[in-house]
C-alpha cells in the first residue's frame, strides 16, 4: 500500500518534470528560430541577391538551434519511460 | 507499474539483443548500419565503373561531384584543403553515411531496419570517432606542447571553460543526431496509432519533414566536423 503510493508519487514526478522539460524546451526552440528567422528577413529586405547564401545560413542556425530541443525531448522520454 | 498511460504499445529503446563476451548487441540497429553502409560502398564502386573525365558524364558521377564539391568547398573556405586532406573524404563519408542512415526508417519494412541513428550507441561511436580524430590530429600537427597551450589560448584564466567545451562537444554532437532522429521514429509510431483511414496525411507530411531533418542533420554533422578540424589545426598559422 505504502509501495503504491510510493511509485505514483515517482510517476506523478516523472510526468511533471517531463512536461516541464518539453515546455522549456519548446520555448526556448521557438524564440531561437524567431530570431534566426527575423534577420534572415531583415537580410533579404536589404540585399535580395544575398537570399540564397542566407538562406542556407538559415537553415544552419535553425537545425544548430532545434537540437537543444532534441536533447531535451530525448532527456524528457528518458524521465518519463526509463525511471519507473 | 507500466508507464505506458495514453499510448499503448508503443516500446521505448527496445532492440533485440545478442550477447558476446558479455557486451549487448542491438541486432535491428547492427542490421540497418551494415544496410546503410553497403549501400555508400555499392553507390561508390557504381562510380568507380562508371567514372569518365572525357565525355559526359553520369548521373552517379554528377551525385558524387556535387557532395565531394561541397566537403571540399567548407574545408578549403575554413583552413584550405592542403593542411589537412583526409579531412574531404571523411567528411563525404559522414555525411552520407548519416544521410542514408537517418532515411533508411522511412522505407516501411516493419520494425526490421530502424534508423541506426535512432540508437545512441551509433551516434556516440561517430562522435567519439570524430573527436579522438581531430584531437590526435591536432597533436601531430602542431606538437603536444602548442596543443596543450591551445587551452590556455585567450587568456589563461578561461582554462576550464575551454576543457569544459571540449568535454561538451563530443556529447552535443553525438545527442544532436540522436534526438532528432529519435524524435521522428517515435512521431512515426504515434502517428500510427490513428485510424487507417486518417493516418495517411499526417505520415506523409510528417516523413517528409524527416527527411528534410536527416539532410540538415547530415549536413550539421560534416559542417561541424570540418570546423572542429579548422580549429585545431589552422590557427597554427596565423597570418
Amino acid at each position: 500500500m505504502a509501495n503504491d503510493l510510493n511509485q505514483s508519487i515517482e510517476m506523478a514526478g516523472a510526468l511533471i518534470g517531463g512536461g516541464l522539460i518539453l515546455g522549456g524546451g519548446a520555448i526556448g526552440a521557438a524564440i531561437g528560430d524567431g530570431i534566426a528567422g527575423s534577420q534572415l528577413i531583415a537580410g533579404v529586405a536589404r540585399q535580395p541577391e544575398a537570399q540564397g547564401r542566407l538562406f542556407t545560413l538559415f537553415l544552419i542556425t535553425v537545425g544548430l538551434v532545434e537540437a537543444a530541443y532534441f536533447i531535451n525531448l530525448a532527456f524528457m522520454i528518458l524521465f518519463v519511460y526509463v525511471i519507473k | 507499474m507500466s508507464a505506458a498511460v495514453l499510448a499503448e504499445g508503443i516500446e521505448i529503446g527496445v532492440h533485440p539483443t545478442a550477447t558476446l563476451f558479455g557486451l549487448t548487441f542491438n541486432l535491428d540497429t547492427i542490421l540497418s548500419t551494415v544496410v546503410a553502409g553497403a549501400i555508400v560502398i555499392g553507390l561508390g564502386l557504381l562510380l568507380r565503373s562508371r567514372v569518365t573525365s572525357q565525355g559526359v558524364p553520369g548521373k552517379v558521377q554528377l551525385f558524387w561531384e556535387t557532395i565531394v564539391k561541397f566537403v571540399e568547398d567548407q574545408v578549403d573556405g575554413l583552413m584550405g584543403v592542403k593542411v589537412a586532406p583526409y579531412t574531404v573524404p571523411l567528411g563525404v563519408a559522414l555525411f552520407l553515411f548519416i544521410l542514408l542512415s537517418n532515411w533508411i526508417e522511412l522505407v516501411p519494412t516493419g520494425h526490421h531496419l530502424p534508423a541506426p541513428t535512432a540508437d545512441a550507441n551509433t551516434t556516440y561511436a561517430l562522435a567519439l570517432l570524430v573527436i579522438v580524430w581531430v584531437h590526435v590530429a591536432s597533436i601531430r600537427h602542431n606538437g603536444i606542447g602548442r596543443y596543450l597551450g591551445h587551452y590556455f589560448k585567450p587568456v589563461p584564466a578561461l582554462f576550464p571553460l575551454n576543457v569544459i567545451e571540449e568535454l561538451v562537444k563530443p556529447v552535443s554532437l553525438s545527442l544532436r543526431l540522436f534526438g532528432n532522429i529519435f524524435a521522428g521514429a517515435i512521431m512515426i509510431e504515434i502517428i500510427g496509432l490513428l485510424p487507417r483511414y486518417a493516418l495517411w496525411l499526417p505520415n506523409a507530411g510528417w516523413k517528409l519533414f524527416d527527411m528534410f531533418v536527416g539532410v540538415i542533420q547530415a549536413v550539421i554533422f560534416t559542417l561541424l566536423t570540418i570546423t572542429y578540424f579548422s580549429l585545431q589545426l589552422s590557427s597554427s598559422d596565423e597570418h
